[in-house]
Protein backbone atom coordinates (compact mmCIF):
# COMPACT_ATOMS: atom_id res chain seq x y z
CA UNK A 1 0.00 0.00 0.00
CA UNK A 2 3.07 2.05 0.76
CA UNK A 3 3.87 2.00 -2.79
CA UNK A 4 0.71 3.16 -4.14
CA UNK A 5 0.81 5.83 -1.83
CA UNK A 6 4.13 6.82 -3.12
CA UNK A 7 3.24 6.36 -6.61
CA UNK A 8 -0.05 8.85 -6.26
CA UNK A 9 2.57 11.46 -4.00
CA UNK A 10 5.00 11.37 -7.19
CA UNK A 11 1.98 11.30 -9.74
CA UNK A 12 0.02 14.15 -7.74
CA UNK A 13 2.49 16.51 -5.79
CA UNK A 14 2.37 19.39 -8.45
CA UNK A 15 -1.14 19.67 -7.96
CA UNK A 16 -1.04 18.76 -4.48
CA UNK A 17 1.13 22.25 -3.89
CA UNK A 18 -1.13 24.25 -6.61
CA UNK A 19 -4.12 22.77 -4.40
CA UNK A 20 -2.73 23.52 -1.26
CA UNK A 21 -1.85 27.18 -2.72
CA UNK A 22 -5.23 27.83 -4.00
CA UNK A 23 -6.87 26.57 -0.93
CA UNK A 24 -4.58 28.75 1.12
CA UNK A 25 -5.58 32.18 -0.45
CA UNK A 26 -9.51 30.56 -0.04
CA UNK A 27 -9.09 29.93 3.58
CA UNK A 28 -7.28 33.35 4.07
CA UNK A 29 -10.40 35.12 2.37
CA UNK A 30 -13.03 32.88 4.00
CA UNK A 31 -11.21 33.60 8.06
CA UNK A 32 -11.55 37.22 6.90
CA UNK A 33 -14.95 36.77 5.90
CA UNK A 34 -16.83 34.18 8.12
CA UNK A 35 -17.19 34.73 12.25
CA UNK A 36 -19.08 31.68 12.87
CA UNK A 37 -16.87 28.41 13.22
CA UNK A 38 -19.83 26.30 12.57
CA UNK A 39 -20.30 28.19 9.01
CA UNK A 40 -16.33 27.44 8.82
CA UNK A 41 -16.56 23.85 9.32
CA UNK A 42 -19.62 23.08 6.97
CA UNK A 43 -17.78 25.28 4.13
CA UNK A 44 -14.44 23.63 4.60
CA UNK A 45 -15.77 20.29 4.79
CA UNK A 46 -17.83 20.96 1.78
CA UNK A 47 -14.77 22.43 -0.11
CA UNK A 48 -11.98 20.10 0.92
CA UNK A 49 -14.51 16.86 0.33
CA UNK A 50 -15.26 17.46 -3.15
CA UNK A 51 -11.92 18.78 -4.43
CA UNK A 52 -9.39 16.13 -2.87
CA UNK A 53 -11.39 13.00 -4.68
CA UNK A 54 -10.84 15.37 -7.68
CA UNK A 55 -7.15 15.94 -6.92
CA UNK A 56 -6.03 12.03 -6.14
CA UNK A 57 -8.61 10.75 -8.96
CA UNK A 58 -8.63 13.17 -11.67
CA UNK A 59 -5.17 12.85 -13.29
CA UNK A 60 -6.01 9.23 -13.49
CA UNK A 61 -8.49 9.70 -15.01
CA UNK A 62 -7.12 12.13 -17.64
CA UNK A 63 -3.70 10.07 -18.73
CA UNK A 64 -5.90 6.94 -17.98
CA UNK A 65 -2.94 5.15 -15.96
CA UNK A 66 -5.32 3.30 -14.50
CA UNK A 67 -4.48 0.52 -16.70
CA UNK A 68 -0.52 1.14 -15.74
CA UNK A 69 -1.13 1.47 -11.95
CA UNK A 70 -3.31 -2.09 -12.65
CA UNK A 71 -0.30 -3.84 -14.50
CA UNK A 72 1.87 -3.60 -11.41
CA UNK A 73 2.82 -6.71 -9.45
CA UNK A 74 -0.23 -5.02 -6.79
CA UNK A 75 -3.82 -6.64 -5.82
CA UNK A 76 -6.57 -3.73 -7.25
CA UNK A 77 -7.99 -3.61 -3.79
CA UNK A 78 -4.41 -2.78 -2.36
CA UNK A 79 -4.41 0.23 -5.60
CA UNK A 80 -7.86 0.94 -3.89
CA UNK A 81 -6.73 1.49 -0.21
CA UNK A 82 -3.70 2.98 -1.20
CA UNK A 83 -6.42 6.20 -3.14
CA UNK A 84 -8.38 5.78 -0.32
CA UNK A 85 -5.10 7.06 2.32
CA UNK A 86 -4.08 9.34 -0.38
CA UNK A 87 -7.68 10.95 -0.43
CA UNK A 88 -7.40 11.03 3.28
CA UNK A 89 -3.71 12.19 3.56
CA UNK A 90 -4.27 14.74 1.24
CA UNK A 91 -7.49 16.06 3.43
CA UNK A 92 -5.57 15.85 6.35
CA UNK A 93 -3.26 18.59 4.73
CA UNK A 94 -5.99 20.46 3.53
CA UNK A 95 -7.69 20.88 6.68
CA UNK A 96 -4.45 21.31 8.26
CA UNK A 97 -3.86 24.28 6.05
CA UNK A 98 -6.99 25.61 6.70
CA UNK A 99 -6.76 25.64 10.14
CA UNK A 100 -3.31 27.20 10.34
CA UNK A 101 -4.25 30.07 8.27
CA UNK A 102 -7.70 31.03 10.52
CA UNK A 103 -5.34 30.25 14.15
CA UNK A 104 -1.90 32.62 12.62
CA UNK A 105 -4.12 34.67 10.01
CA UNK A 106 -3.43 38.32 11.50
CA UNK A 107 -7.00 39.30 9.71
CA UNK A 108 -8.89 35.68 10.64
CA UNK A 109 -12.13 36.86 13.20
CA UNK A 110 -12.94 33.07 13.51
CA UNK A 111 -12.48 31.99 17.22
CA UNK A 112 -9.61 29.45 16.94
CA UNK A 113 -10.60 27.75 20.54
CA UNK A 114 -14.39 27.20 19.35
CA UNK A 115 -12.97 25.11 15.98
CA UNK A 116 -10.08 23.45 17.64
CA UNK A 117 -12.02 21.01 19.41
CA UNK A 118 -12.80 17.62 19.50
CA UNK A 119 -16.02 17.73 18.73
CA UNK A 120 -15.97 20.70 15.96
CA UNK A 121 -12.93 18.25 14.22
CA UNK A 122 -15.18 15.13 14.25
CA UNK A 123 -17.93 16.83 12.92
CA UNK A 124 -15.53 17.94 9.98
CA UNK A 125 -14.07 14.73 9.29
CA UNK A 126 -17.95 13.10 9.94
CA UNK A 127 -19.01 15.62 6.51
CA UNK A 128 -15.57 15.02 4.94
CA UNK A 129 -16.37 11.15 5.08
CA UNK A 130 -20.24 11.39 4.07
CA UNK A 131 -18.96 13.21 1.44
CA UNK A 132 -16.20 11.29 0.21
CA UNK A 133 -18.56 8.17 1.03
CA UNK A 134 -20.24 9.19 -2.43
CA UNK A 135 -18.45 10.71 -4.42
CA UNK A 136 -14.89 8.30 -4.01
CA UNK A 137 -16.65 5.01 -5.43
CA UNK A 138 -18.44 6.71 -8.37
CA UNK A 139 -14.92 8.19 -8.97
CA UNK A 140 -12.90 5.01 -8.90
CA UNK A 141 -15.47 3.31 -10.92
CA UNK A 142 -16.52 5.68 -13.51
CA UNK A 143 -13.69 8.59 -13.66
CA UNK A 144 -14.64 12.16 -14.23
CA UNK A 145 -17.92 11.13 -16.38
CA UNK A 146 -18.97 9.05 -13.28
CA UNK A 147 -18.70 11.71 -10.91
CA UNK A 148 -20.09 14.33 -13.73
CA UNK A 149 -23.48 11.78 -14.10
CA UNK A 150 -23.39 11.83 -10.01
CA UNK A 151 -24.06 15.44 -9.91
CA UNK A 152 -25.80 16.13 -12.72
CA UNK A 153 -28.26 13.27 -11.88
CA UNK A 154 -28.50 14.82 -8.00
CA UNK A 155 -29.31 17.92 -9.83
CA UNK A 156 -31.90 16.49 -11.96
CA UNK A 157 -33.56 14.53 -9.01
CA UNK A 158 -33.35 17.66 -6.90
CA UNK A 159 -35.38 19.62 -9.51
CA UNK A 160 -37.71 17.07 -9.47
CA UNK A 161 -38.35 16.64 -5.79
CA UNK A 162 -38.80 20.38 -5.61
CA UNK A 163 -41.58 20.39 -8.65
CA UNK A 164 -42.99 17.48 -6.87
CA UNK A 165 -42.82 18.82 -3.38
CA UNK A 166 -44.58 22.09 -4.84
CA UNK A 167 -46.85 20.34 -6.99
CA UNK A 168 -48.07 18.23 -3.50
CA UNK A 169 -48.15 20.88 -1.05
CA UNK A 170 -48.26 24.00 -2.98
CA UNK A 171 -45.30 25.78 -0.72
CA UNK A 172 -44.05 29.11 -1.55
CA UNK A 173 -40.69 28.49 -1.04
CA UNK A 174 -40.29 24.49 -1.99
CA UNK A 175 -36.44 25.10 -1.30
CA UNK A 176 -36.63 25.35 1.63
CA UNK A 177 -38.49 22.05 2.12
CA UNK A 178 -35.68 20.67 0.03
CA UNK A 179 -32.99 21.62 2.49
CA UNK A 180 -34.71 21.28 5.89
CA UNK A 181 -33.68 17.95 6.62
CA UNK A 182 -29.98 19.03 5.97
CA UNK A 183 -29.98 22.00 8.09
CA UNK A 184 -31.90 19.95 10.79
CA UNK A 185 -28.97 17.32 10.19
CA UNK A 186 -26.72 19.82 10.87
CA UNK A 187 -28.68 21.42 13.78
CA UNK A 188 -28.48 18.35 15.34
CA UNK A 189 -24.63 17.81 15.06
CA UNK A 190 -23.52 21.21 16.04
CA UNK A 191 -26.06 21.51 18.99
CA UNK A 192 -25.74 18.39 20.65
CA UNK A 193 -24.33 18.33 23.86
CA UNK A 194 -20.71 17.15 23.87
CA UNK A 195 -20.82 13.60 25.22
CA UNK A 196 -18.72 10.51 25.31
CA UNK A 197 -21.61 8.82 23.87
CA UNK A 198 -22.01 11.44 21.16
CA UNK A 199 -18.34 11.49 20.60
CA UNK A 200 -18.08 8.20 19.99
CA UNK A 201 -21.41 7.61 17.94
CA UNK A 202 -19.52 10.40 15.56
CA UNK A 203 -16.57 8.62 15.54
CA UNK A 204 -18.22 5.40 14.95
CA UNK A 205 -20.03 6.77 11.89
CA UNK A 206 -16.78 7.77 10.17
CA UNK A 207 -15.06 4.83 10.66
CA UNK A 208 -18.41 2.88 9.08
CA UNK A 209 -19.39 5.16 6.32
CA UNK A 210 -15.06 4.96 5.01
CA UNK A 211 -15.23 1.22 5.62
CA UNK A 212 -18.55 1.02 3.42
CA UNK A 213 -17.37 3.14 1.10
CA UNK A 214 -14.29 1.53 0.45
CA UNK A 215 -16.07 -2.04 0.62
CA UNK A 216 -18.35 -0.71 -2.33
CA UNK A 217 -15.38 0.91 -4.27
CA UNK A 218 -13.00 -2.59 -4.23
CA UNK A 219 -15.97 -4.39 -5.26
CA UNK A 220 -16.67 -1.53 -8.09
CA UNK A 221 -12.46 -1.48 -9.13
CA UNK A 222 -12.47 -5.29 -9.14
CA UNK A 223 -15.34 -5.26 -12.08
CA UNK A 224 -13.69 -2.19 -13.47
CA UNK A 225 -12.50 -3.11 -17.50
CA UNK A 226 -9.10 -1.51 -18.39
CA UNK B 1 8.56 -27.72 -22.37
CA UNK B 2 8.45 -25.40 -19.31
CA UNK B 3 5.32 -23.18 -20.45
CA UNK B 4 5.53 -19.19 -19.46
CA UNK B 5 2.23 -18.39 -20.31
CA UNK B 6 -0.40 -21.43 -20.73
CA UNK B 7 -4.21 -20.61 -21.84
CA UNK B 8 -7.12 -22.80 -21.26
CA UNK B 9 -10.80 -22.52 -22.89
CA UNK B 10 -10.54 -18.43 -22.14
CA UNK B 11 -13.52 -17.23 -22.93
CA UNK B 12 -14.35 -12.97 -23.36
CA UNK B 13 -17.84 -11.34 -24.64
CA UNK B 14 -18.68 -8.17 -25.62
CA UNK B 15 -21.69 -6.88 -27.28
CA UNK B 16 -21.43 -8.20 -31.29
CA UNK B 17 -17.71 -9.95 -30.46
CA UNK B 18 -16.67 -12.66 -28.65
CA UNK B 19 -13.36 -14.45 -27.66
CA UNK B 20 -14.05 -18.37 -27.68
CA UNK B 21 -12.75 -21.10 -26.49
CA UNK B 22 -9.49 -19.48 -26.89
CA UNK B 23 -6.65 -22.03 -25.96
CA UNK B 24 -2.76 -22.07 -26.61
CA UNK B 25 0.55 -22.15 -24.92
CA UNK B 26 3.84 -20.10 -24.89
CA UNK B 27 7.03 -22.17 -23.93
CA UNK B 28 9.68 -20.36 -22.28
CA UNK B 29 12.84 -18.69 -23.82
CA UNK B 30 10.94 -18.32 -27.16
CA UNK B 31 9.52 -15.13 -28.73
CA UNK B 32 5.31 -16.00 -29.84
CA UNK B 33 3.75 -13.71 -32.17
CA UNK B 34 0.28 -13.03 -32.01
CA UNK B 35 -1.00 -12.22 -35.76
CA UNK B 36 -5.00 -11.73 -36.71
CA UNK B 37 -6.23 -8.44 -38.31
CA UNK B 38 -7.65 -5.40 -36.74
CA UNK B 39 -10.80 -6.46 -34.31
CA UNK B 40 -9.60 -9.95 -33.97
CA UNK B 41 -8.88 -9.87 -30.19
CA UNK B 42 -5.18 -9.86 -29.88
CA UNK B 43 -5.82 -7.16 -27.50
CA UNK B 44 -8.30 -9.11 -25.56
CA UNK B 45 -5.96 -12.00 -25.15
CA UNK B 46 -2.86 -9.92 -23.68
CA UNK B 47 -5.77 -7.92 -21.27
CA UNK B 48 -7.17 -10.99 -19.79
CA UNK B 49 -3.75 -12.22 -19.14
CA UNK B 50 -2.31 -8.80 -17.61
CA UNK B 51 -6.35 -9.33 -15.77
CA UNK B 52 -6.81 -5.92 -16.75
CA UNK B 53 -10.51 -7.11 -18.11
CA UNK B 54 -12.56 -10.08 -16.33
CA UNK B 55 -12.73 -13.32 -18.51
CA UNK B 56 -15.83 -14.83 -18.59
CA UNK B 57 -14.47 -18.55 -18.72
CA UNK B 58 -11.20 -20.68 -18.67
CA UNK B 59 -8.17 -20.33 -17.28
CA UNK B 60 -4.59 -18.19 -17.61
CA UNK B 61 -1.46 -20.11 -15.92
CA UNK B 62 1.48 -17.98 -16.01
CA UNK B 63 5.04 -19.62 -14.74
CA UNK B 64 2.53 -22.68 -13.70
CA UNK B 65 0.66 -19.76 -11.22
CA UNK B 66 -2.83 -18.62 -11.98
CA UNK B 67 -3.11 -15.13 -13.29
CA UNK B 68 -5.45 -14.71 -10.36
CA UNK B 69 -5.30 -16.40 -7.45
CA UNK B 70 -1.25 -15.06 -7.80
CA UNK B 71 -1.64 -11.56 -9.59
CA UNK B 72 0.81 -9.94 -7.95
CA UNK B 73 3.81 -12.73 -7.87
CA UNK B 74 3.30 -13.62 -11.45
CA UNK B 75 3.09 -9.41 -12.62
CA UNK B 76 6.39 -9.05 -10.51
CA UNK B 77 7.84 -11.00 -13.41
CA UNK B 78 6.15 -9.74 -16.31
CA UNK B 79 7.00 -6.57 -17.88
CA UNK B 80 4.25 -4.79 -19.94
CA UNK B 81 4.13 -2.60 -23.01
CA UNK B 82 0.80 -1.05 -24.39
CA UNK B 83 0.02 -0.29 -27.68
CA UNK B 84 -0.50 3.35 -26.79
CA UNK B 85 1.63 3.84 -23.95
CA UNK B 86 0.03 5.30 -20.05
CA UNK B 87 2.28 7.27 -18.20
CA UNK B 88 1.42 10.88 -16.69
CA UNK B 89 1.96 12.95 -19.58
CA UNK B 90 3.64 15.93 -17.55
CA UNK B 91 6.06 14.12 -15.72
CA UNK B 92 9.79 13.53 -16.35
CA UNK B 93 10.89 10.49 -17.26
CA UNK B 94 12.72 9.79 -14.05
CA UNK B 95 9.53 10.41 -11.81
CA UNK B 96 7.80 7.69 -13.94
CA UNK B 97 10.54 5.35 -13.34
CA UNK B 98 10.78 6.39 -9.81
CA UNK B 99 7.31 5.91 -9.10
CA UNK B 100 7.08 2.09 -10.65
CA UNK B 101 10.09 1.20 -9.60
CA UNK B 102 9.03 0.78 -6.14
CA UNK B 103 6.81 -1.81 -7.45
CA UNK B 104 9.55 -4.41 -8.25
CA UNK B 105 12.42 -6.22 -6.01
CA UNK B 106 14.57 -6.75 -9.35
CA UNK B 107 14.50 -3.44 -10.37
CA UNK B 108 17.86 -2.03 -11.77
CA UNK B 109 18.14 1.56 -12.10
CA UNK B 110 21.96 1.04 -13.54
CA UNK B 111 20.09 -0.87 -16.49
CA UNK B 112 17.07 1.42 -17.08
CA UNK B 113 19.79 4.58 -17.44
CA UNK B 114 21.71 2.30 -19.98
CA UNK B 115 18.95 1.56 -21.80
CA UNK B 116 17.74 5.21 -21.93
CA UNK B 117 20.98 6.10 -23.18
CA UNK B 118 20.73 3.41 -25.82
CA UNK B 119 17.01 4.69 -26.65
CA UNK B 120 18.86 8.02 -26.25
CA UNK B 121 16.25 9.29 -23.87
CA UNK B 122 17.00 11.29 -21.34
CA UNK B 123 15.66 10.74 -17.76
CA UNK B 124 14.94 14.54 -17.47
CA UNK B 125 12.97 14.70 -20.93
CA UNK B 126 9.13 15.24 -19.97
CA UNK B 127 6.77 12.75 -21.06
CA UNK B 128 4.10 14.45 -23.58
CA UNK B 129 7.27 15.92 -25.25
CA UNK B 130 8.47 12.48 -26.81
CA UNK B 131 7.33 11.39 -30.01
CA UNK B 132 5.06 7.85 -30.43
CA UNK B 133 7.92 6.32 -31.26
CA UNK B 134 10.51 7.40 -28.31
CA UNK B 135 7.07 6.84 -25.78
CA UNK B 136 7.18 3.24 -26.80
CA UNK B 137 11.11 3.27 -26.31
CA UNK B 138 10.80 4.35 -22.80
CA UNK B 139 8.09 1.72 -22.28
CA UNK B 140 10.63 -0.80 -23.34
CA UNK B 141 13.24 0.81 -21.11
CA UNK B 142 10.59 0.45 -18.01
CA UNK B 143 9.54 -3.62 -19.41
CA UNK B 144 13.06 -4.19 -19.45
CA UNK B 145 14.70 -2.96 -16.79
CA UNK B 146 13.21 -5.47 -13.66
CA UNK B 147 14.25 -8.24 -15.44
CA UNK B 148 11.41 -9.36 -16.50
CA UNK B 149 10.79 -13.18 -17.21
CA UNK B 150 8.19 -12.38 -19.86
CA UNK B 151 7.67 -9.57 -22.18
CA UNK B 152 4.02 -8.69 -23.22
CA UNK B 153 3.87 -6.68 -25.94
CA UNK B 154 0.96 -5.45 -27.42
CA UNK B 155 1.04 -3.63 -30.99
CA UNK B 156 4.52 -2.11 -30.13
CA UNK B 157 4.90 -1.47 -33.70
CA UNK B 158 2.16 0.00 -34.64
CA UNK B 159 2.43 3.55 -35.86
CA UNK B 160 6.47 3.11 -35.77
CA UNK B 161 8.69 3.97 -38.42
CA UNK B 162 10.99 1.22 -40.16
CA UNK B 163 13.86 1.82 -38.45
CA UNK B 164 12.73 1.81 -35.18
CA UNK B 165 10.33 -1.16 -35.62
CA UNK B 166 14.24 -2.77 -36.85
CA UNK B 167 15.78 -1.53 -34.13
CA UNK B 168 13.08 -2.91 -31.25
CA UNK B 169 12.42 -6.51 -33.29
CA UNK B 170 16.56 -6.36 -33.11
CA UNK B 171 16.65 -5.87 -29.52
CA UNK B 172 14.31 -8.34 -28.92
CA UNK B 173 16.53 -10.73 -30.72
CA UNK B 174 18.99 -10.07 -28.59
CA UNK B 175 16.86 -10.60 -25.77
CA UNK B 176 15.43 -14.26 -25.99
CA UNK B 177 19.30 -15.13 -27.36
CA UNK B 178 21.15 -13.81 -24.52
CA UNK B 179 19.11 -13.80 -21.68
CA UNK B 180 16.40 -16.20 -22.76
CA UNK B 181 13.31 -14.60 -21.76
CA UNK B 182 9.87 -15.27 -22.94
CA UNK B 183 8.23 -12.57 -25.63
CA UNK B 184 4.47 -12.32 -26.37
CA UNK B 185 4.17 -10.25 -29.23
CA UNK B 186 0.61 -9.12 -30.66
CA UNK B 187 0.73 -7.43 -33.98
CA UNK B 188 -0.77 -7.39 -36.97
CA UNK B 189 2.51 -6.33 -39.00
CA UNK B 190 3.16 -10.10 -40.05
CA UNK B 191 6.57 -9.34 -41.59
CA UNK B 192 7.73 -7.78 -37.80
CA UNK B 193 6.47 -11.80 -36.85
CA UNK B 194 8.10 -13.39 -39.75
CA UNK B 195 11.71 -11.36 -38.83
CA UNK B 196 11.80 -12.33 -35.01
CA UNK B 197 8.73 -15.05 -33.93
CA UNK B 198 9.77 -18.51 -32.90
CA UNK B 199 5.84 -19.37 -32.61
CA UNK B 200 3.22 -17.68 -34.49
CA UNK B 201 -0.52 -17.87 -32.59
CA UNK B 202 -3.31 -16.65 -35.34
CA UNK B 203 -6.12 -14.99 -34.25
CA UNK B 204 -9.51 -14.58 -36.40
CA UNK B 205 -12.90 -13.28 -34.90
CA UNK B 206 -12.19 -14.44 -31.17
CA UNK B 207 -11.40 -17.96 -32.45
CA UNK B 208 -7.27 -19.57 -32.94
CA UNK B 209 -6.81 -20.55 -36.23
CA UNK B 210 -3.87 -22.38 -35.65
CA UNK B 211 -0.49 -22.16 -32.79
CA UNK B 212 2.68 -23.71 -33.98
CA UNK B 213 6.12 -23.23 -34.86
CA UNK B 214 6.76 -20.32 -37.51
CA UNK B 215 9.16 -22.15 -39.45
CA UNK B 216 6.42 -25.54 -39.50
CA UNK B 217 4.23 -22.83 -40.93
CA UNK B 218 6.14 -21.44 -43.36
CA UNK B 219 7.21 -24.92 -44.66
CA UNK B 220 4.08 -26.32 -44.70
CA UNK B 221 1.52 -24.00 -45.36
CA UNK B 222 1.24 -22.80 -49.21
CA UNK B 223 -0.99 -21.17 -52.22
CA UNK B 224 -2.28 -23.11 -54.89
CA UNK B 225 -3.23 -21.38 -58.12
CA UNK B 226 -4.87 -23.24 -60.41
CA UNK B 227 -7.14 -22.98 -63.41
CA UNK B 228 -8.07 -26.77 -63.71
CA UNK B 229 -11.85 -27.01 -64.69
CA UNK B 230 -14.68 -28.53 -62.40
CA UNK B 231 -11.99 -28.88 -59.44
CA UNK B 232 -13.77 -28.31 -56.10
CA UNK B 233 -11.76 -26.37 -53.26
CA UNK B 234 -12.79 -29.21 -50.87
CA UNK B 235 -10.86 -31.46 -52.95
CA UNK B 236 -7.41 -29.76 -52.37
CA UNK B 237 -6.15 -31.20 -49.13
CA UNK B 238 -5.54 -28.72 -45.72
CA UNK B 239 -7.43 -26.42 -47.46
CA UNK B 240 -7.72 -23.55 -45.08
CA UNK B 241 -9.18 -20.25 -47.11
CA UNK B 242 -10.16 -19.94 -50.50
CA UNK B 243 -10.67 -16.75 -53.48
CA UNK B 244 -12.36 -17.71 -56.49
CA UNK B 245 -11.85 -15.17 -59.80
CA UNK B 246 -13.31 -14.89 -62.89
CA UNK B 247 -10.69 -17.50 -64.50
CA UNK B 248 -9.15 -19.32 -61.49
CA UNK B 249 -9.17 -20.05 -57.83
CA UNK B 250 -6.97 -19.33 -55.02
CA UNK B 251 -6.61 -21.76 -52.62
CA UNK B 252 -4.60 -21.47 -49.17
CA UNK B 253 -3.58 -24.90 -47.93
CA UNK B 254 -1.78 -26.19 -44.30
CA UNK B 255 -0.77 -29.16 -46.46
CA UNK B 256 1.05 -28.01 -49.48
CA UNK B 257 3.03 -31.12 -50.17
CA UNK B 258 -0.07 -33.36 -50.40
CA UNK B 259 -1.62 -30.41 -52.69
CA UNK B 260 1.70 -30.96 -54.77
CA UNK B 261 1.02 -34.40 -54.84
CA UNK B 262 -2.24 -34.44 -56.08
CA UNK B 263 -2.44 -31.72 -58.09
CA UNK B 264 -0.73 -31.27 -61.80
CA UNK B 265 -1.13 -28.82 -64.97
CA UNK B 266 -2.33 -25.45 -65.09
CA UNK B 267 -1.21 -25.09 -61.73
CA UNK B 268 1.31 -23.24 -59.33
CA UNK B 269 2.28 -23.98 -56.21
CA UNK B 270 3.30 -21.13 -53.54
CA UNK B 271 4.84 -21.12 -50.37
CA UNK B 272 2.63 -18.76 -47.76
CA UNK B 273 3.88 -16.01 -45.92
CA UNK B 274 2.38 -14.81 -42.61
CA UNK B 275 0.91 -12.18 -44.68
CA UNK B 276 -0.50 -14.73 -46.88
CA UNK B 277 -2.31 -16.72 -44.53
CA UNK B 278 -3.62 -13.92 -42.81
CA UNK B 279 -5.31 -12.25 -46.55
CA UNK B 280 -6.36 -15.72 -47.50
CA UNK B 281 -7.92 -16.49 -43.69
CA UNK B 282 -9.32 -13.14 -43.19
CA UNK B 283 -10.68 -11.97 -46.88
CA UNK B 284 -11.37 -15.21 -48.45
CA UNK B 285 -13.80 -17.93 -47.35
CA UNK B 286 -12.14 -19.85 -44.11
CA UNK B 287 -12.05 -22.85 -43.93
CA UNK B 288 -10.52 -23.01 -39.74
Amino acid sequence: MLKILRLEFLFSRRQLVITLSIFSAYFSYMATQIRSPRVFIVLTSVMIGVAMPFLVLAREDKFKTASLICSLPVRRSTVVLGKYTATWGATVLGLGCALLLMAVFPFSKIPVGEVLTVKSLLITLFLISLIFAVILPFTIRFGLVGVIVLLVGSQVLGILALLITHMLRGAKDPLRVFFLPFQKGLKALFYHETTPGYLLTLLTLIIAFSAASLFISRVLYARREL
Amino acid sequence: MDHAIEIMGLRKEYRGFALDNVTFDVPQGYIMGLIGPNGAGKTTIIKLVMNLIRRDAGEVRLFGLDNLRSEAAVKSRIGFVYDIPRFPEDLRLQTIASAISAFYDKWDDGRFRDLLDEFRLSPRQVFKKLSHGMKMKFSLAVALAHDADLILLDEPTAGLDPVFRLELLTKLRALIQNERKTVLFSSHITSDLERVADFITFIHKGRIVFSAAKDEILETWGVVRTAVDGLKPEDIPGVRGIRRSEHSLEVLTSDLAAAKGLLCGRTVFDKASLEDIMFYISKGNAHA
